[in-house]
C-alpha cells in the first residue's frame, strides 16, 4: 500500500500532512508513505516517519498539465493520495473532474458547495453564518457594514487569509493586498463573533460519513491556530445533518468545520476546509484515527485499531535531523535596507491561486447567498438632492479646488432633524437637537440650525461668538469641552442654556465662576468619560475612587441650576451597536450618580459623531426607543439634547476639483493628479466619499467606481493621495471636473491652507 | 473567604454582617465530599452602612455593564481579574475595600461577580469548589498567605477550597465561572492538577431545580457538596 500525503508545512500555521502521516503510520505500520511537497524549505519533509519523498518544484514553476499526468500515473499505479492543502485539493478536483478511485479528496462539485462565506452545503447543520458583505458592494456600503458591526470585522478571501480591519484605512490597504495575493477582487467582509473556537473533523468516502470528532481549542497560537485541544464525540444533533451533508456533496476525504461557540451556546460557522485539519493526529491520540478510516474504506484493508491515549492533546516543538539528500536551502537575502527575510509561502501557493484563476476565473469566487437582486454595481448612488445641488453650480466660473455648499441637501437634512425632535417630544420631556459648530462653522449651516430650532453646541468661546453673531441667544447655547474658557474675556454674562464640565478641575472653576457671577447657565452638569473605550474627554469613571470624586464634585454644583449629564462618543468610530450599548451603559451610570449624589438629572445631552446614513436612515425608531428608555430610567429628565454632529454637516458640502494630469503606467495602473489635496480632503483616510466626474461634453454626472487609478493631490507630499483604486470613466482627461461629495464635515472644518504660496 | 477564625482585620473595623461563618467547624470529617469545608459558607462582603460602600457597589454594577461592550450578558466578567489579581485577602472585607483592591481572593471575586451577574439580569448562584493541586502548589500558596498574615484555612494537603459562580444558561443548565482565573471551568475535566474534586452550588430558593442543575453531562444537586 502506497499513500501520498501532501501539505507538510510544519511552521506556526501548519498544514495537516505530518499529522496525517503519523495517524496513517499507526493505522498501517507497513504502508509506504510518500511525502509530497513543493519546496525543500518545508520542514515536514524531514519528518522521520516518511518512507519516501516526492518533492516537486514550487507551484509557480510547475507545468500543471505534465504534473497532472504524473499524479494520474501515481494513482493509476495504485497509490492513494490524501491532500493536505485546500488549493491543491481544488487543483486535483479540476484535473480529475470525475474523481479517481484512489484520489481521496472531494469532488469539485462538493468543494464549490463549501465555499465561504455561505458554505451552502452546511445549511442543514445547527449552525449560523456570521453576517457578511461582498466587497463587490460600494465603498459606501462597505463602510456602513463596518460601522454596523462596530469595526469588529474581518476581510477574507475565498479560501485563505483573514485580516481584522478595525479602521477604514486598514480595510482599504488589506483589500488591496489580499486582492493581489489571491488574484481576485471578490473578497468579503464578515462580522466577528466573540466566543470559543471549536471544530468538527470528518472523514468520508463516496458520500458516506466514516467518522467525525469534535475538538475545542484549549490553547492557541498568536495567529489563532490550535496549539492544544480536547476531543470528544460529535453530538447526535450535529452528526445526523453532517451525515446528510456528506451524502449530498458525495464527499470523499477529510474535512473540517471551523466554528465559534458564543456565550449563549450558539455555534457560528467560520469556514469549512476540504481536507483534514492540522490537529488531525490530536484526534488519533484520543482514539479517532480518521485518516486510517479513510484508507480503510478505500482499500478495504483493515486498519490497526488505535487505543485512546488521552482525550486532550497539545503540541511541543521538536528539532529533527535534516535529511542529507535535502539539505536546508540558504535563507533569501533580505531586501536591501529591509528588516527580516521574506519567507512566506515557500511552496508558492499564492502562485497556484493565480494559476487556478487562469484555469477557471470563477474557481476562487466567494459564495454568497442566492439573491434575486442584481449583483452590486460597486458604485454608491447619489441622493437626488446631491444631484440637484451639483447641477445648480456654475463650474465654468469656478476656481478649483472649491467647496460647494449643497443648499437643498442641507436644508432638507436640518428640517428632517427638526421634525424628528419635535415628533419625539412629549409634554414631560422635550427632545432638542444641538448643532456642533466644530463639525463645520460655516455661517450658512449655523443659520440653518438656528432657523430649525437647534441649539448651538460650542466647545470654545470663539464658537459661542460665532453662534451669537448668526443670531443665537445665549440661552440657546450649550458650552462643552475643556476649551470652554478660551479665548479669555468672551464668556457671555447672560444665562446660557447648559454648561457641561469636562473634568473635576473644570467643574470647580465653573462653580467658582458661577459664585462670582462670571458665568450663568440654566443647566450645569458633567460630561462623563466612558470607562471601556479610550477617551480623553469627560470625568473618568474607571475606578471607585474616581467615581467617588465625581459624586463629591456633583454635590458641589450650584443648586439653583438644573443638573445635567453629557456623554459623547463618535458612533462612526466605535460603531453603531457599540454606541447604543454605551448609551445604555450611560443611563446606568446616570442612575448611580442620581442615587449617590442626591441630584436629579434634568438634562441629558448625548452625542455624537453620527455618520449621516446612520442618523438619517433607519434610526428614528432607535432614537424614539432611546427617548423612551431615558423617560423610564431617569424620571427627572425634562430635556434630551441630541447632537447629530457631522450627520448634518458632512453631506452639506462637496469638493470640486479638476484633473491636472493623467499618467499611465504598466498593468493598467494610472495616476491622475488633481488640483485638490489632502489639505482640502483630510478625512479621506477615515471615510469613503461618493465621487463623480462631470462629463465635459454632456455635463452628465458619472459615478466613479473602483479600479486601478490613484488620485494624487497637487502637493509635493508623498502621502498626498486622496483616493486609491478608483476607476475614472472612459474618456476622462486633464481639465475634467471631479466632485467629492460628503466633504462638509471634518473635511471642511479641519482643512488647512497648504502649498498655496 | 470570610472566616470567624480570621483575626487579621484591624481591631475596631465595623461589621454589619458579622455572623457569616461564625459557626464553621473546620474539624468536620474529611471523608465527606466537601472535606473539611463541608459546612463552610460562601464568602460575604460586608457593608459599612455608609456612602463609601454604596459608591463602590454602584460603581461595580455600572462598570460591569460598561465592560460588556455590547456582548452577551452571559459573558464572564473577565475584567475583574484585570482589575484585581488573585491573592490573599484579609477578612472581613467591605465593599469599599473589595471593589478597589489590587489583590483579592476567590471569595471576593466570586461575591463581586455574583453581584454583577444578578445586576445584568442573569440568574446566578454562588458556587464552592474543591480542587486538586500538588504539594508544591499548596506549599507555595501557604507561604504567600502566611507572608500577608492571612489564614490559609482554604488549603488542606493537596486540595484547596475555592469559590466561583454558577449561572443559568438554559432551563436547568449552568456554567461554572472561576472569576479568579477568568475562565469557565471545563465540565469535561476529569482528574489531575487543577481539576475539580467537588462542587457545591448554593441556591436559597430551589424552586424548579429539585433535580439539581445540569453542568456538562453531570447533574448537581443544590446546596450540597457533590463529588466529581
Amino acid at each position: 500500500m502506497k499513500i501520498y500525503v501532501s501539505g507538510l508545512y510544519a511552521g506556526g500555521n501548519p498544514q495537516p500532512g505530518v499529522g496525517i502521516v503519523r495517524s496513517l503510520r499507526q493505522g498501517y505500520p507497513n504502508a509506504t508513505i510518500v511525502g509530497v511537497e513543493y519546496s525543500n524549505r518545508v520542514s515536514g519533509i524531514h519528518f522521520g516517519k516518511l518512507d519516501e519523498l516526492w518533492i516537486q518544484r514550487p507551484w509557480s514553476e510547475l507545468d500543471l498539465d505534465a504534473y497532472g499526468e504524473k499524479v494520474r500515473e501515481a494513482l493509476d499505479a495504485g497509490g492513494l493520495w490524501i491532500s493536505g492543502s485546500d488549493l491543491e485539493a481544488m487543483w486535483l478536483a479540476s484535473v480529475f473532474p470525475d474523481g479517481h478511485p484512489n484520489l481521496l479528496a472531494p469532488p469539485m462539485s462538493g468543494i464549490k458547495r463549501i465555499t465561504k462565506p455561505v458554505v451552502e452545503a452546511a445549511s442543514g447543520l445547527p449552525i449560523k453564518i456570521p453576517t457578511y458583505l461582498s466587497t463587490e458592494h460600494s465603498d459606501w456600503d462597505l463602510h456602513a457594514f463596518c460601522r454596523e458591526h462596530n469595526w469588529r470585522v474581518w476581510l477574507k478571501g475565498p479560501y485563505y487569509d483573514a485580516s481584522r480591519t478595525p479602521t477604514w484605512d486598514t480595510f482599504t490597504a488589506v483589500r488591496n493586498a489580499l486582492s493581489k495575493v489571491w488574484s481576485t477582487e471578490k473578497l468579503f467582509l464578515q462580522a466577528h463573533v466573540s466566543g470559543y473556537e471549536e471544530s468538527v473533523m470528518l472523514s468520508a468516502f463516496r458520500g458516506e460519513l466514516l467518522g467525525a470528532v469534535s475538538m475545542r481549542k484549549r490553547d492557541i497560537t498568536t495567529e489563532g491556530k490550535t496549539w492544544a485541544g480536547d476531543v470528544s464525540e460529535v453530538p447526535a444533533s450535529f452528526m445526523e445533518p453532517l451525515r446528510q451533508m456528506v451524502r449530498d456533496t458525495n464527499w470523499t476525504g477529510g474535512g473540517e468545520l471551523e466554528m465559534v461557540r458564543d456565550a449563549s451556546d450558539q455555534l457560528w460557522l467560520i469556514e469549512m476546509n476540504p481536507r483534514f485539519p492540522a490537529w488531525v493526529h490530536g484526534a488519533t491520540i484520543a482514539g479517532h484515527n480518521l485518516p486510517a478510516l479513510l484508507v480503510q474504506a478505500a482499500t478495504r484493508v483493515a486498519a490497526q485499531p488505535v487505543p485512546a491515549v488521552a482525550s486532550e492533546f497539545t503540541r511541543i516543538v521538536l528539532e529533527v535531523p535534516v535529511r542529507p539528500d535535502y539539505p536546508l536551502p540558504p535563507l533569501p537575502e533580505p531586501f536591501a535596507g529591509a528588516v527580516g527575510h521574506s519567507m512566506k509561502h515557500p511552496s508558492g501557493l499564492t502562485s497556484l491561486a493565480a494559476r487556478l484563476h487562469e484555469i477557471d476565473p470563477h474557481m476562487l469566487d466567494v459564495a454568497l447567498a442566492p439573491d434575486a437582486a442584481a449583483p452590486p454595481s460597486g458604485v454608491a448612488e447619489l441622493p437626488d438632492t446631491f444631484v440637484a445641488d451639483i447641477a445648480a453650480q456654475d463650474f465654468d466660473a469656478m476656481q478649483t479646488p472649491q467647496y460647494i455648499y449643497m443648499d437643498t441637501t442641507a436644508t432638507s437634512l436640518f428640517k428632517r432633524a427638526a421634525d424628528r425632535a419635535h415628533s419625539l417630544s412629549t409634554n414631560g420631556v422635550e427632545v432638542i437637537s444641538g448643532y456642533s459648530i466644530k463639525t463645520n462653522p460655516d455661517k450658512r449651516l449655523i443659520k440653518l440650525a438656528l432657523d430649525n430650532g437647534f441649539y448651538a453646541e460650542a466647545i470654545s468661546l470663539g464658537e459661542v461668538q460665532s453662534a451669537l453673531e448668526v443670531g443665537f441667544r445665549p440661552d440657546q447655547v450649550i458650552l462643552n469641552g475643556p476649551g470652554k474658557w478660551w479665548p479669555e474675556g468672551l464668556m457671555p454674562r447672560e444665562t446660557m442654556h447648559a454648561v457641561f464640565c469636562d473634568s473635576i478641575a473644570d467643574l470647580d472653576r465653573v462653580v467658582a465662576a458661577v459664585a462670582a457671577g462670571d458665568m450663568s447657565a440654566k443647566h450645569i452638569g458633567v460630561r462623563i468619560r466612558t470607562p471601556n473605550i479610550t477617551s480623553r474627554f469627560g470625568i473618568p469613571l474607571d475606578s471607585p475612587t474616581t467615581f467617588a470624586k465625581l459624586i463629591a464634585a456633583v454635590k458641589r454644583l450650584p443648586n439653583d441650576s438644573a443638573f445635567g449629564v453629557h456623554f459623547h462618543m463618535a458612533s462612526s468610530h466605535v460603531g453603531v451597536a457599540q454606541w447604543w450599548h454605551l448609551f445604555e451603559s450611560m443611563l446606568r451610570w446616570c442612575q448611580s450618580i442620581e442615587k449617590l449624589s442626591g441630584r436629579t438629572i434634568e438634562m441629558l445631552d448625548m452625542g455624537g459623531g453620527w455618520y449621516p446614513d446612520d442618523w438619517h436612515e433607519d434610526q428614528i425608531s432607535k432614537i424614539a426607543r432611546a427617548a423612551e428608555r431615558v423617560r423610564t430610567m431617569l424620571l427627572g429628565v425634562r430635556q434630551i439634547a441630541s447632537e447629530p454632529g457631522k450627520a448634518m454637516a458632512q453631506p452639506s458640502m462637496a469638493l470640486a476639483m479638476r484633473i491636472l494630469e493623467i499618467q499611465e503606467h504598466e498593468d493598467d495602473y494610472i495616476e491622475a493628479v488633481v488640483d485638490a489635496s489632502i489639505a482640502e480632503i483630510p478625512m479621506h483616510f477615515w471615510q469613503p466619499h461618493r465621487m463623480v466626474r462631470q462629463c465635459a461634453e454632456t455635463g452628465e454626472l458619472q459615478p466613479i467606481g473602483r479600479g486601478k487609478t490613484h488620485l494624487m493631490g497637487r502637493l509635493c507630499m508623498e502621502h498626498d493621495i486622496i483616493a486609491s483604486n478608483v476607476q475614472l470613466p472612459e474618456g476622462t482627461r486633464a481639465g475634467d471636473l471631479l466632485i467629492f461629495c460628503d466633504a462638509g464635515g471634518y473635511d471642511r472644518s479641519m482643512s488647512y491652507v497648504f502649498g498655496r504660496g | 473567604m470570610y472566616l470567624a477564625a480570621d483575626k487579621t482585620k484591624p481591631e475596631g473595623a465595623q461589621l454589619e454582617d458579622a455572623h457569616c461563618g461564625d459557626d464553621v467547624d473546620l474539624a468536620a470529617p474529611t471523608t465527606a465530599p466537601g472535606g473539611k469545608w463541608q459546612t463552610f459558607p460562601n464568602s460575604h462582603i460586608s457593608h459599612h452602612g455608609a456612602a463609601c460602600c454604596d459608591i463602590a457597589h454602584q460603581w461595580l454594577i455600572a462598570f460591569d455593564y460598561a465592560q460588556l461592550n455590547g456582548g452577551d450578558v452571559l459573558t464572564g466578567p473577565r475584567w475583574m481579574r484585570e482589575q484585581s489579581a488573585w491573592g490573599p485577602t484579609a477578612w472581613p472585607i467591605h465593599w469599599c475595600e473589595a471593589v478597589g483592591a489590587k489583590t483579592v481572593d476567590c471569595g471576593v471575586h466570586a461575591a463581586i461577580a455574583h453581584e454583577a451577574f444578578v445586576a445584568r439580569g442573569v440568574r446566578a448562584f454562588r458556587a464552592q469548589f474543591i480542587q486538586r493541586y500538588s504539594a508544591d502548589a499548596t506549599a507555595s500558596w501557604r507561604q504567600n498567605w502566611g507572608k500577608e498574615s492571612v489564614s490559609d484555612h482554604w488549603i488542606d494537603g493537596e486540595a484547596i477550597y475555592h469559590e466561583g459562580n454558577a449561572i443559568l444558561i438554559g432551563d436547568d443548565e449552568v456554567k461554572l465561572w472561576d472569576g479568579s482565573a477568568g475562565w469557565w471551568i471545563n465540565p469535561r475535566g476529569d482528574a489531575g492538577y487543577g481539576s475539580l474534586a467537588a462542587v457545591r452550588i448554593e441556591a436559597p430558593d430551589i424552586d424548579g431545580f429539585a433535580d439539581g442543575l445540569l453542568w456538562g453531562e453531570r447533574r448537581i444537586m443544590l446546596n450540597q457538596w457533590v463529588a466529581m
